[in-house]
């Protein structure tokens, strides 16, 4: 299979066995993502295959719960808060950066990227001491700080992205035509650069919505969100309506990807 | 200097001041994030740099004593103007009830101070005069040691190595630094222990990944889409899904115990969940993608025609292999293995969840200075060892392969 | 008119000229110069063609016009008023840019009433206008289509359409044509030639296609290395070059070193390398250098006649390499001493020819030119 004609007998077989070995690798990363969904409709408590009796049981768990709906709705209040943020700010710092002008773009780019490479824990206590002088521990507003600082990297990288395969003529030839730089921002940079925006917005959500340690540290009972209350659940005692959490979290990863993937073949076209 | 160079010294500076409405207006876009990144980012891990060297409590409480102590010199027995000063701010302290956060601190460098702090304080609560000192000696004959004074006195300065030197496993003793004995040096051993599994995660992630982007260069397109799918979709799922889906697999009674006792692999169920295997097992799956993506963006841009060419001039395939194509896509393996190993040397969640007690990393002890022991100043220490070896792999990262170079799927 | 003519024009500051560079250096990280002291006029209603490789500085210069670069020294001048300061929208000049930078989420009509919305035409207005335009370059029929969707010669029309939709007294074309086949961009520069003298329009046009500048121009500005190396009109640029760059860019060209003997009836006269003289009437010298070339075009070598004409040169040369190239032949000649010079002769001419062998050649004296550096 996809080999040019000139390969030699064992040459083929090697090749055959890297398939082999790849394929086997991929099935490594994707089963145990998939494992998780037929536990979570199973009768019986127990996190073994195949399941003898499906139900709905511990979906019916999650949602009758009003700890699990609770931390839901946190999860949402905090991703779309910050989702708002991430993404204007990491909008225009990417409009900045890609100018020619654009100064000390080296050393600006690494400290925009830092959220991404230093240890989450680091964020997190040192978001819990130095929030927590102002009162915004245990507070949603303290949370979405701290989620946006993780959250603009991603926006920063996506818009950049975008901005490297746009046209500026384009913003000069409305300049040319006598629209102002801000309505030519708007009625034709913004439209253009919208895939890279809403990939870069679909990240920060996804990042808030999933993200566990500083969460951990940043909220109280009150404010928990949803991987907050999983984690606990799994640290206490592991149970199946755990698995119809992970679930649904997964089945919302799924969709979130699928938008995204859609978004970048439009921009590919 | 000459006409001319006066001249071309104006000009730069012209071409300077033509640029630099262009230059403000670039940099105004980006600056609400640098300021918010300042704010919300930046000054949270200032603030844990000053927690790890800050050293407030005895300045705090026990103003009068630092300033009857100035003078010692260190060797002569102190006398009662000093055990008076003490017991005035102990006095204070008992009302502000802020005598445990001093008997806590102390108590980090001298084991039971905590009790003799406290016991002390409720002693001068009943007194109304001195003399003090026979007093204190009464409540306990260590009120008179040399060790003790002398280690109040030096924690009357704003800042302390005492966190980082403990972050490290030394201690300071009679002026100099040594090395702490025994068990309680157990911090280098938690630093090595994780870089030890960031690298055993990264090489796995390489051995495995490797492969998977080649084939992943080399795949008819549709199936090439279908294959990247089946990378990045892990990637977008939530590490906490991830590292469940693994709690689940790895229990003694869970799937991959069924598959192997089932295939007569193993005769009894392995122990695999609060395992060191199965942490490093969690944390290759999670990382994987990030280790494919960079090889594969590499590979994908070596033409085809260099094994061809290799073939051509003579080369066996698994020379021009390991000859031609493999020092090629050096750049994405170096980028891959960078990023892999500094996004595991900040593993929480994962150890937590799957890893028994030998196997927590840094992030880990943390969390639990912070949470249990509430010893912030040795959390933060930690903190800043940790940083510290990440920001020096992520200088490392962006010499060889530069920030710009980061791409999301 | 001639070079020398329209340079003094230049300092004469005539008032018919709608843009005026004075002075104008460009610099990027002062110290080395993309534009060197440029000073030009273009005169209302001129097809004026900026002509000159890449890095030559000509798209900076047109940037610069166009508001999109700020000079680093020097002023330019719109209708006799300085604008540096002045921002690209507020300049009312139309611009072609290269690969047309059309909207891609807006229709072709959407793209042709965007400057129109800017300038407060709206409506039923802004309707009629924008199918004018596209009537202009025969599009009404796609107003409603994607720039995705047009051909490339459509969407190069549309751009022309979108700049001019709004009257600008001066267009700026900055390699509009640099993206389409052979037969379709002799189309349009005709199509854009007849445009721009219907409307009345200045035009400032940037390209490296020789050809097409002299198919356009009422004038060229040749760019070499940040400087104008020649502003004339099509044909003395290639009848009369300025100097040996002039020379070799435009159409091809045989530069031949030789050295200055003296002048004789206004004519100069040169030794070649291996001692034969020429004479060369068009000269543009300054003194006795050393460093001279003499600059003869191919087509005007022929085979001559037994006898000498008057007013023309006489050399001997060996023919190395012939190629027949439909209706005519090339030829390769070795001369002066080793040097190789190239002829366009006619087919018929040339059939009694030998290889290898020495033959005498001619060229009218007053194509050629003797050249400084």
């Amino acid at each position: 299979m996809w080999l040019p004609s000139y390969t030699t007998p064992s040459e083929r077989l090697m090749r055959t066995l890297v398939l082999a070995f790849a394929v086997a690798v991929l099935l490594f990363l994707i089963a145990p993502l998939f494992i998780i969904v037929p536990l979570s409709f199973s009768k019986d408590p127990f996190f073994t295959l195949p399941v003898r009796e499906y139900s709905l049981r511990w979906y019916a768990d999650f949602f009758g719960n009003t700890r699990w709906m609770n931390a839901i709705f946190n999860s949402a209040v905090v991703a779309v808060m910050t989702t708002v943020l991430a993404t204007t700010l990491g909008t225009l710092a990417a409009l900045g950066i890609s100018r020619a002008d654009f100064p000390a773009r080296r050393l600006i780019m690494a400290l925009l990227i830092a959220p991404m490479i230093v240890p989450i824990v680091i964020v997190a206590v040192g978001s819990y001491l130095f929030f927590g002088q102002f009162g915004l521990t245990n507070t949603r507003i303290g949370l979405v700080l701290a989620h946006t600082a993780l959250a603009t990297p991603f926006v920063v990288i996506t818009v950049t992205a975008t901005l490297s395969t746009y046209d500026t003529n384009l913003t000069r030839a409305a300049l040319s035509l006598g629209a102002s730089p801000s309505s030519a921002f708007f009625h034709v940079t913004l439209p253009n650069i919208m895939p890279g925006v809403v990939s870069g917005a679909i990240f920060a959500f996804a990042i808030s919505f999933d993200e566990v340690v500083v969460a951990l540290f940043m909220t109280a009972a009150e404010q928990r969100t949803l991987p907050v209350q999983m984690f606990s659940g799994i640290r206490d005692q592991i149970n199946p309506t755990i698995m119809a959490a992970a679930t649904l979290l997964l089945a919302l990863s799924i969709i979130l990807f699928t938008i995204l993937a859609l978004m970048t073949r439009r921009r590919v076209k | 200097m000459t006409a001319v160079e006066v001249d071309r010294i104006n000009v730069f500076m012209a071409v300077r001041r033509a640029q630099r409405p262009a230059r403000r207006a670039a940099l105004s876009l980006a600056l609400p994030l640098i300021v918010f990144l300042a704010i919300a980012f930046v000054a949270p891990i200032l603030y844990l740099l000053v927690t790890a060297v800050g050293n407030p409590e005895t300045r705090e409480v026990l103003p009068q004593t630092l300033r009857a102590l100035e003078s010692w010199d260190g060797i002569s027995t102190l006398d009662e103007p000093v055990y008076a000063a003490f017991a005035n701010d102990l006095k204070v302290a008992k009302d502000k009830s802020t005598a445990a956060l001093l008997g806590k601190r102390l108590n980090y460098e001298i084991s039971g101070m905590r009790s003799r702090v406290l016991a002390a304080a409720r002693m001068v609560e009943k007194l109304d005069t001195g003399p003090y000192k026979e007093k204190f000696l009464e409540l306990n004959k260590d009120w008179d040691s040399r060790e003790t004074w002398e280690i109040i006195k030096r924690n009357g300065a704003s800042f302390t190595p005492y966190y980082m030197l403990t972050a490290l496993d030394l201690q300071q003793a009679n002026g100099s630094i040594k090395r702490v004995q025994g068990d309680q040096a157990i911090f280098l051993d938690v630093l090595a222990r994780t870089l030890f599994v960031a690298g055993l995660v990264t090489l796995f992630t390489l051995i495995l990944g490797y492969p998977v982007a080649y084939v992943l260069t080399i795949a008819p397109k549709a199936i090439a889409g279908f294959m990247m799918l089946m990378v990045l979709l892990p990637l977008w799922t939530s590490l906490l899904v991830r590292t469940t889906a693994w709690v689940v697999l790895l229990q003694s009674d869970g799937i991959i115990n069924d598959v192997l006792t089932a295939l007569h692999l193993t005769s009894e169920r392995l122990q695999l969940i609060f395992t060191r295997t199965g942490t490093v097992i969690a944390m290759t799956h999670i990382q994987l993608p990030f280790t494919i993506l960079p090889i594969y963006s590499v590979m994908r841009s070596i033409p085809a025609t260099q094994l061809r060419a290799a073939r051509s001039l003579g080369a066996p395939p698994s020379s021009a292999f390991w000859r031609i194509y493999a020092p090629q896509t050096l750049p994405g393996v170096v980028a891959g293995c960078l990023m892999t190993f500094i996004l595991s040397l900040g593993y929480y969640i994962t150890p937590a969840l799957v890893g028994g007690p030998r196997d927590q990393m840094v992030s880990n002890f943390i969390s639990v200075y912070i949470n249990r022991d509430l010893n912030w100043g040795l959390a933060a220490a930690l903190g800043v060892v940790l940083l510290v070896v990440t920001l020096a792999i992520y200088l490392l990262f962006l010499r060889l392969v530069g920030a710009d170079k980061i791409k999301l799927g | 008119m001639n070079f020398s003519q329209r340079m003094s024009l230049a300092t004469d500051r005539p008032v018919d000229a709608l843009v005026r560079f004075e002075d104008v250096k460009k610099s990027y990280d002062g110290i080395n110069f993309v534009v060197k002291d440029l000073n030009l006029d273009v005169f209302r209603g001129e097809f004026l063609t900026m002509l000159g490789p890449s890095g030559s500085g000509k798209t900076t210069t047109l940037m610069m016009l166009g508001g999109f670069e700020q000079p680093t020294l020097g002023h330019i001048l719109l209708d006799g008023k300085p604008v540096e300061r002045l921002p690209p929208e507020k300049r009312n000049i139309g611009f072609v840019f290269q690969n047309y930078a059309l909207f891609p989420h807006m229709t072709v009509a959407e793209n042709v009433a965007f400057p129109l919305r800017y300038r407060g035409i709206t409506g039923a207005a802004a309707k009629e206008k924008v199918r004018q335009a596209l009537g202009r370059v025969s599009l009404e029929a796609l107003g409603d289509r994607r720039p995705a969707q047009l051909s490339g010669g459509q969407q190069q029309r549309v751009a022309l359409a979108r700049s001019l939709v709004f009257e600008p007294a001066l267009v700026l074309m900055d390699e509009p044509l640099g993206a389409l086949d052979k037969q379709l961009r002799e189309r349009m520069q005709i199509e854009i030639k007849q445009l721009q003298t219907s409307l009345g329009i200045t035009m400032v046009y940037v390209t490296h296609d020789q050809s097409e500048a002299l198919t356009m121009s009422d004038r060229i500005a040749v760019f070499h290395d940040g400087r104008i190396q020649q502003l004339s009109d099509p044909e003395t640029l290639y009848n009369a070059p300025a100097n040996r760059f002039v020379a070799s860019f435009i159409g091809e060209n045989n530069s031949l070193p030789c050295t200055l003997l003296g002048w004789e009836g206004g004519l100069a006269v040169v030794r070649m390398a291996d001692g034969t003289t020429l004479k060369a009437a068009g000269a543009n010298v300054s003194g006795m250098g050393v460093d001279m070339s003499i600059s003869i075009r191919p087509e005007n070598i022929s085979l001559a006649g037994q006898r000498p004409h008057a007013g023309f040169n006489r050399f001997s040369g060996m023919a190395r390499d012939v190629f027949f190239l439909g209706d005519h032949m090339r030829l390769s000649i070795e001369a002066f001493g080793g040097q190789l010079v190239t002829a366009r002769i006619p087919a018929l001419q040339a059939r009694h020819f030998a290889l290898g062998t020495d033959v005498a050649f001619e060229c009218s004296i007053s194509e050629c030119r003797l050249l400084e550096e």
